[in-house]
């Protein structure tokens, strides 16, 4: 009854493949996850005993779970659980996630466990209820009196199971209710170890209370037709080292349906059906589940056997290249929108020893493409075109991935409706979110200019005309903004050019009115776009009488809304974990009697609603769903392939033929199918006066970063969902063929003419090989052989490549005092000689 | 410069009072030409008087600045040098994390150029009258990673006015709180020159700033920025809890404005106290005035002098 016949098995595979729009991350650019998609089929049965020791079947049915991906997982990765067929659950709580979870009915419980589900391997090598993770002892420590202890009377339970105490053989210290029925499930940690579970002081220490890590169990909500959907975070030994998956410790996502004990007996507890309504909430935690529908027995042997194990396989680790990486390490820095890609590509460098270490580091374009320019990185991976500052310095660009940015969505359908998936917004909408203009609270309206506009973005007319059947009653600070970046990029430049080049924004911004009276933050009016960072304008402090700890604590209240931070990866793990970044929350300690502001609390599932700006590699690697933006008038585009592609065929070359390539906003309005937010990263590097090695290690990066690094896949080297491939042929033509181009004339450059000393870039310069090479001979035996040079001319033979002191110079320093000397000086001898002329004219005067 | 009433000099006489006051006082005068209001001999005095004021302000500034100031940097070395030491008796002085500027960190001893100095903490050109100055932003001076000092290289006892003399391999001792360290100077660094790698392990590396000039008057002239990198194989393990970045005006060749209001109010005593000396000249016996407003006036110019000096680049 596990498994159906294969071939049902892959008539489900093939058919979830072909349906890639059930994932909600719409950012899934690039390929169908065909390949890497899981799907199984079991039959469900739940059998009950009525009081005359009748046993019926009460229920029956096919669970069909299916997954995205299940191979080649990153740290925190999010999985896509979809599952259709499965008992309506009931009892809804805010937070599915771990013991906030357990008070459901029929949830299906999702949880990441140590080891496979195949009979054929060493037991320690299978999985059971013991390595299978959760955050609390709630969820491993059932204790009950025995008329409430629905699991003595399993019908699927070995009989030595079914006593007073089961699971342990002996009751753990911590243990102290020796009266009640108890059932523990003992969790064993990848070292081994056995942690009893039966308080929090016999867990795990990573299931400490207030650990880092929220949970990742989820008991998942199905709706009234059966089907229910929810992104799994995977976490590896780096996150979790207890648990300790990793990609030579095999580990599986087990999904739980919970059906309900089958019953042996006509025990009352063991018989109950549910007390919630399939569908209704639990949010206050106001009644009691039922025990034998509840996630509480995920262990029950009746839960257990109808588990749904997908085998996890993880990728390398970021770390292997630090461990096991050949050579010394050689940094590209520049653009966030590599991040996702370099996970991939980097241990495909620092494996093989043909290649050089490529690394690649999150940095501002602007301070990337200097420091290339100025030799102290080999190349800097930038999105727009630049020229450098120096005149004399040549610079190509060579495309190395076609990515971009997207406004990332957690919101949810009011009436438990599940999330939605799809959003539509414009320029203006961004603006108004962008320029802090809905007044998020009554604190808010206190600000001139703002007491008009609507609360937050779902109670403005343009988003619900625009996204019908949201929540358009409450308002919410987070639903107010849009999670931004504080930080210099070239994704706040794209997307503030966005606005610049609508009408509609543009007006908007200089303060005409939308058609249903919503008027800019007057802080932000006039605002010249488009700008590299966003500046934070709003200074208005809300009056707040009667609130003594806002009034103790006065501080601008829209910028505590917005609170932007400083890099995608926070925005990221915000909106998976959906916990806005907003900062109003205040709080006294009561020890100190001081004030300080904290964020909100994480949304709970069922009213959740915030924005975030985020790269469309992480909105792919973490699921995260992610908004179309309008193109032409009344055009919303998603960023799929097809949106890229077409903003691609867009895309211009400027400043020669080994120019950078951008997208004209201007263009865009112009089309009904390209996505507005794409950018094309293009790796940076110079094309004049660069050393040999230098060069080379240039020239292989982009060889291989177009043609291995284009492959579409979850493997090393390959090219992580989120972007689209550059290719010879198609819409991607031409950004190879200016590859091709550039790649000849950075290998076609002259090195400078002196030989010089091998000295590796300032971050990774090990240490005797960059040290003071200039007239200490002292230090020469030591040093490699390079460091001995001739006499004193490689003094101006590496210019380029070795950081530099820089000067720090003061004419105030220099000039003062000489000056000071000289004044005085001449005050002298002029006091002197006009002295003695006063006097001549006065004794002339008087004579 | 307004403060060119400086010293007992009449103030110039746009207002009519000179003449008629004056009367009384005359005949204790030195027989003089009378100078009369309007004349030609007037104008001729009114400009050598503004020229003598312009030569005594420029010429007390570049005395003091360079030479007097040694007396305030000697006193404040000689007051820190005991509180250094009975901090490091009773192993009170600080580690790591954030020290109220001012406070001794470590003493830093260079024998080949006859240098011994107790290192502040902090870089602002109000610290570094006291003595060279340890960058907040940086671990303590003896232990691992890299610290910097920064010392002045020409004015207030010229602390690190000769640290460009120093070769690879001398030594510099410095005394802290977790202990002795001994450093052995790299090289001396100018701007363009490489910077040395980063320090691995418990490697500490004590670099020195101050400022230097060229040409003629060099010493006189200290403009650009200069490094010197010594290190040692094992520094003590570092306190943390250092701000991670310091305000411009501690980074070397800084600028300490938050001295403007206390300049103004120097200079308005200043202006106060010459309008003080202009009565009482008319009023007081000649010999009186000097002697009760020489000491006066002498100790505002050299606390307004003092004040300037923070306002100027800290390397200076």
């Amino acid at each position: 009854m596990r498994r159906l016949p294969a071939a049902l098995s892959a008539f489900f595979l093939a058919a979830f493949a072909l349906v890639p729009a059930l994932a909600p991350g719409t950012a899934g650019a690039a390929q169908a996850a065909g390949s890497d998609a899981w799907s199984a089929t079991h039959h469900l049965t739940r059998d009950l005993v009525d009081a005359s020791g009748t046993t019926t079947t009460a229920d029956s049915r096919d669970v069909t779970v299916s997954v995205d991906k299940h191979t080649d997982l990153q740290a925190r990765e999010r999985i896509n659980v979809s599952w259709s067929g499965a008992h309506p659950s009931g009892g809804r709580a805010a937070n599915p996630f771990g013991v906030d979870g357990l008070n459901q009915e029929y949830p299906v419980l999702l949880m990441e466990c140590r080891g496979l589900d195949d009979p054929s391997l060493p037991a320690d090598q299978q999985l059971s209820p013991s390595t299978c993770w959760t955050n609390t002892w709630n969820e491993r420590t059932e204790k009950a009196d025995a008329t409430q202890a629905p699991w003595r009377h399993d019908k699927y339970a070995d009989p030595a199971d079914t006593g007073a105490l089961s699971g342990v053989s002996s009751l753990p210290a911590d243990c102290t209710d020796t009266t009640l029925s108890v059932h523990i499930t003992p969790f064993v940690s990848a070292a081994g170890k056995t942690f009893s579970g039966c308080s929090e002081t016999t867990m795990p220490p990573e299931a400490a209370v207030g650990s880092a890590d929220p949970p990742n169990e989820i008991s998942a909500f199905t709706d009234g037709n059966g089907n229910g959907s929810a992104a799994f975070e995977v976490r590896t030994d780096a996150e979790n080292e207890s648990l300790g998956c990793s990609h030579t410790v095999a580990c599986s996502l087990v999904v739980v349906p919970i059906e309900g004990i089958s019953c042996a007996d006509a025990d009352t507890a063991c018989n109950k059906t549910g007390a919630f309504d399939p569908g209704s909430n639990n949010f206050g935690n106001l009644l009691t589940p039922d025990l034998a529908v509840s996630p509480y027995l995920w262990w029950s042997p009746s839960n257990w056997r109808n588990r749904f194990s997908v085998p996890l396989e993880f990728a390398l680790p970021p770390s292997t290249c630090q461990l096991l990486g050949s050579g010394t390490p050689v940094t590209f820095y520049g653009s966030a929108l590599m991040r996702q890609a370099t996970l991939q590509w980097a241990p495909a460098y620092c494996l093989d020893k043909k290649r050089f270490n490529w690394q690649a580091n999150t940095m501002p374009d602007d301070a990337a493409f200097a420091l290339m320019a100025s030799g102290g990185a080999d190349a800097a991976l930038v999105t727009g075109p630049r020229k450098p500052d120096d005149k004399t310095v040549k610079v190509g660009f060579a495309p190395t991935a076609v990515s971009g940015f997207g406004i990332a969505f957690d919101i949810d359908k009011p009436d438990n409706g599940g999330q939605e998936d799809s959003l539509e917004l414009n320029a203006r909408l961004l603006a108004k979110l962008l320029t802090m203009s809905y007044p998020a609270s009554s604190l808010g309206q206190q600000r001139p200019g703002l007491a008009t506009n609507p609360i937050s973005l779902n109670l403005d007319p343009e988003f619900q005309q625009l996204n019908p059947g949201l929540d358009a009653v409450h308002s919410s600070e987070a639903a107010s903004t849009l999670l931004s970046l504080s930080t210099s990029s070239d994704v706040i430049k794209a997307i503030t050019s966005y606005i610049e080049a609508d009408p509609d924004a543009k007006a908007f911004m200089k303060g005409k009115a939308d058609p249903w009276g919503m008027t800019v933050n007057p802080a932000y009016k006039n605002l010249k776009l488009p700008v590299s960072t966003w500046p934070i304008l709003d200074t208005f402090v809300p009056s707040t009488p009667g609130q003594a700890c806002l009034a103790n604590n006065p501080a601008p209240y829209l910028p505590k809304v917005a609170a932007p931070v400083s890099s995608f990866q926070q925005i990221s793990t915000a909106m998976i974990l959906s916990w806005p970044n907003v900062n109003t929350v205040c709080d006294t300690d009561t020890n100190t009697g001081l004030y300080k502001l904290g964020r909100i609390p994480p949304q709970g599932v069922g009213s959740r609603f915030m924005l975030g700006l985020v790269t469309l590699g992480d909105a792919a690697r973490y699921g995260l769903p992610v908004a179309s933006l309008q193109a032409a008038p009344g055009s919303y585009v998603a960023p799929d392939t097809a949106g890229l592609s077409a903003a691609v065929a867009l895309a211009q070359q400027t400043g020669g033929k080994q120019g950078a390539f951008s997208l004209d906003q201007a263009r865009v309005r112009k089309s009904r199918t390209a996505y507005p937010g794409m950018l094309v990263v293009s790796t940076a590097a110079r094309t004049s006066g660069m050393d040999k090695d230098a060069a080379k290690r240039v020239a292989q990066f982009i060889d291989i970063s177009t043609t291995q690094g284009q492959v579409p896949g979850r493997g090393n080297g390959q090219l992580p969902q989120g972007y689209l491939p550059i290719t010879k042929k198609g819409v991607t033509a031409k950004l190879y063929a200016a590859d091709q181009r550039t790649k000849a004339a950075v290998l076609a450059q002259k090195a400078p003419a002196v030989a010089k000393p091998k000295v590796a870039e300032p971050a990774a310069a090990p240490a005797p090989a960059a040290a003071a090479p200039a007239s200490a001979p002292a230090s020469a035996p030591a040093a490699p052989k390079a460091v001995t040079p001739k006499a004193s001319q490689p003094v101006t033979a590496k210019t380029q490549l070795v950081a530099r002191t820089a000067p720090t110079r003061s004419g105030t320093g220099g000039m003062l005092l000489p000056g000071l000397l000289f004044l005085g000086l001449v005050g002298g001898l002029v006091a002197a000689l006009t002295r003695f002329l006063g006097r001549a004219a006065a004794s002339g005067g008087r004579s | 410069m307004s403060a060119a009433t400086v010293g007992p000099t009449p103030a110039p006489s746009p207002t009519p009072t000179s003449a008629p006051t004056s009367a009384p006082a005359a005949p204790r005068r030195q027989p003089r030409p009378q100078v009369r209001a309007g004349s030609t001999a007037e104008a001729w005095s009114l400009v050598s008087t503004w020229f003598a004021l312009l030569a005594v302000v420029c010429l007390w500034l570049v005395v003091q600045l360079p030479f007097l100031s040694v007396l305030s940097h000697n006193r404040a070395q000689a007051l820190l040098y005991p509180q250094l030491r009975t901090d490091l008796a009773s192993a009170t002085a600080p580690t790591g994390g954030v020290i109220t500027p001012g406070t001794p960190v470590s003493l830093l001893t260079i024998p080949t150029i006859g240098l011994r100095q107790v290192v502040v903490e902090g870089t602002t050109g109000t610290v570094l009258r006291a003595g060279p100055g340890h960058l907040a932003s940086t671990v303590l001076p003896g232990q691992s990673g890299i610290s910097v000092v920064m010392g002045r290289a020409s004015t207030y006892g010229a602390p690190f006015g000769s640290i460009t003399k120093l070769h690879p391999g001398d030594e510099a001792v410095v005394q802290m709180s977790q202990g002795r360290v001994v450093y052995r100077v790299q090289d001396v660094r100018h701007a363009g020159d490489p910077v040395p790698a980063a320090v691995t392990g418990a490697q500490s590396r004590l670099t020195l700033v101050t400022a230097e000039g060229s040409g003629a008057l060099a010493w006189l002239r200290p403009t650009t920025a200069v490094y010197v990198d010594a290190v040692a194989t094992k520094g003590f393990q570092p306190g943390g809890g250092q701000p991670a970045s310091v305000d411009a005006g501690q980074l070397p060749m800084g600028t300490d404005s938050s001295a403007l209001p206390v300049l103004a109010l120097c200079l308005a005593l200043l202006l106060g106290a010459a309008y003080v000396v202009t009565v009482a000249w008319h009023r007081f016996s000649h010999a009186l005035v000097w002697v009760v407003a020489s000491p006066v006036v002498l100790t505002l110019a050299w606390f307004t002098t003092d004040t300037t000096a923070r306002l100027l680049p800290n390397l200076m």
